[in-house]
């Protein structure tokens, strides 16, 4: 406030002859000897850590080389990119069933909707994985029929449910249950007036979801979604106890066989890495997508 | 055209609508005025239910509005039906409401209408402008273009210029004044009462959810007959 005043009172006398006119003073930044320092102390950790990486024997990078596009890793990449991407499709779909069904105000809906995700978020993903993989110790056969009535396919569990099919059972549902609060944070974070606009209009209720709550609602969808896309890329590997070569149990089959474990597991890590990578950009783009008419 | 009857509204114990009875016939404009609180929005909004009423019947056009009588009962038409209704009313917010992921094109599309819309509100040139990137005057006009996509029978004005900036009034009450002109029943919610006075045919004083008093702006205005219209029109007329 002083220095306010003062530079008024200045401008106030311009015919002050000990001060040269305003436009000549030259401004000096602030400087920032902390921001040096901090900077420094960072960058030697990082550059120690780099030089351990490529000096440290024990990564083996040969070995790691010689696997990273290995035959037997590249059929587990695409396992595991099957299984996320069948998981995230199954998922979301279930979410997006689930999130207005938890939003309804039939109390039916609203309660299996709220059971449904209390129950898959509660139980961690491995245990719910082994149980789909022991359904045929509960029911040896499953049959498509009449609700406690007679069936008409009747089908033997165990040929129905593979291991493959166990874990995407697994992680569809597991997926399902958080896709579903995704989704359901996407609609309350639209304004309650836009639906009030569009009902206001007449616009039919399923033309109102699709055109413009779903539209707006993505917005606050996709990052959490994008998260939870990463999150369901790693989780493929806990489907390892099943025994599904996917690239984590591929590794670990690799390095029991030749005792290379840390190169393998680096092998996997780097993997998850790249797709982790390339998921991020394909966010960007749809979040630009969705963007349009946020931004000036 | 429009006919209110022993209309009825309560939120919880408070009752915003007592006994409401009103004619509005085609091609008039009648304003609403009153203090805050007085039920004027919730008025406006049980004439395209968007607000159920308790009691009493809402008719545009001799078509009972949300309901379908049967007997001696009112059945509550299903949400298909009431949206049907309601595309045949045009309303406009206070807060405009326009969909920000459309252009203003794409607004007026979304209810049925095209660029000549736009040209009547004087925005063909902004057609391709998101909302965020029109002025609120522009954003109101888009949305009264919105409005008029469904061809209505009647549009309802919630406040429409109260969000505005005092120099972007002007051109959302030119855009009214037009609209009016041109024979458009209306039904409108303001304070600002120069634009009541030049373009009413009727005004109504609401006061705690009940019509004080209602008439042409000559009477209403300058020769108020009840004490709660003088004080209210000394505050707004200073």
């Amino acid at each position: 406030m002083s220095l306010l005043s003062s530079a008024r009172a200045a401008v106030g006398r311009p015919s002050s002859s000990e001060h040269p006119p305003p436009d000549d003073l030259v401004v000096v930044p602030a400087r920032h000897p902390w921001r040096w320092i901090a900077a420094a102390a960072v960058l030697i950790v990082v550059v120690q850590f780099l030089h351990g990486l490529i000096t440290n024997p024990g990564w083996e990078w040969s070995t790691f080389i010689g696997y990273f596009f290995e035959r037997s890793v590249m059929d587990a990449l695409l396992i595991t990119l099957q299984l996320t991407f069948a998981g995230a499709v199954l998922g979301f779909a279930g979410g997006i069933v689930l999130a207005p069904m938890r939003l309804s105000k039939n109390p039916v809906l609203r309660t299996t909707s709220w059971t449904f995700i209390w129950v898959f978020r509660s139980v961690p993903l491995i245990v719910q994985l082994l149980f789909w993989a022991n359904l045929g110790y509960l029911y040896d056969r499953l049959q498509i029929g009449v609700p406690f009535g007679p069936g008409f396919f009747s089908f033997e569990t165990s040929t129905l449910v593979s291991a493959f099919g166990a874990a995407l059972l697994g992680l569809a549902l597991h997926e399902a249950a958080y896709a579903a609060e995704i989704v359901r944070a996407g609609i309350l974070s639209v304004d309650s007036r836009q639906l009030e606009a569009a009902a206001a209009l007449g616009i039919p209720r399923l033309r109102q979801f699709r055109r413009i709550l779903l539209p707006q609602a993505m917005r606050a969808i996709l990052p959490n979604a994008a998260n939870e896309l990463v999150n369901l890329l790693k989780s493929t590997s806990v489907v390892y106890v099943l025994a599904i070569g996917e690239l984590f149990y591929q590794v670990q089959v690799i390095y029991g066989r030749n005792g290379r474990v840390v190169p393998l597991l680096l092998v996997a890590t780097v993997w998850y890495v790249i797709l982790t990578a390339a998921l991020s950009i394909l966010q960007h783009y749809v979040e630009r997508r969705y963007s349009r008419g946020f931004v000036r | 055209m429009i006919e209110l009857d022993g209309v009825h509204k309560s939120f919880g114990t408070l009752e915003v609508l007592h006994d409401v009875t009103l004619n509005v016939p085609a091609g008039s404009v009648t304003v609403i005025l009153g203090p805050s609180g007085s039920g004027k929005s919730t008025l406006l909004r049980c004439i395209n239910h968007l607000e159920k009423v308790d009691r009493g019947r809402v008719r545009v056009d001799g078509e009972l509005i949300g309901y379908r009588r049967v007997g001696n009962k009112l059945h509550e038409l299903s949400e298909r039906h009431i949206l049907k209704q309601r595309a045949r009313i045009g309303f406009v917010f206070q807060t405009f409401n326009l969909f920000p992921h459309m252009t203003a094109l794409e607004n007026v599309r979304e209810a049925g209408g095209g660029i000549e819309l736009l040209d009547r509100v004087g925005l063909a040139g902004k057609a391709h402008a998101y909302p965020r990137q029109l002025s609120g005057g522009q954003q109101q006009r888009v949305a009264i273009a919105r409005a008029l996509g469904r061809e209505p029978k009647l549009i309802l004005f919630d406040e429409p210029t109260s969000a505005l900036d005092p120099e972007l009034v002007g051109e959302v009450l030119d855009v009214m004044r037009d609209l009016a002109r041109a024979g458009t029943t209306m039904i409108v919610v303001t304070h600002e009462i120069g634009f009541a006075r030049e373009v009413a045919d009727t005004i109504v004083f609401l006061d705690e959810g009940r019509i004080v008093e209602q008439g042409p702006p000559s009477e209403v205005l300058d020769r108020p007959r009840h004490e709660r219209t003088r004080a209210f029109l000394s505050k707004v007329l200073v």
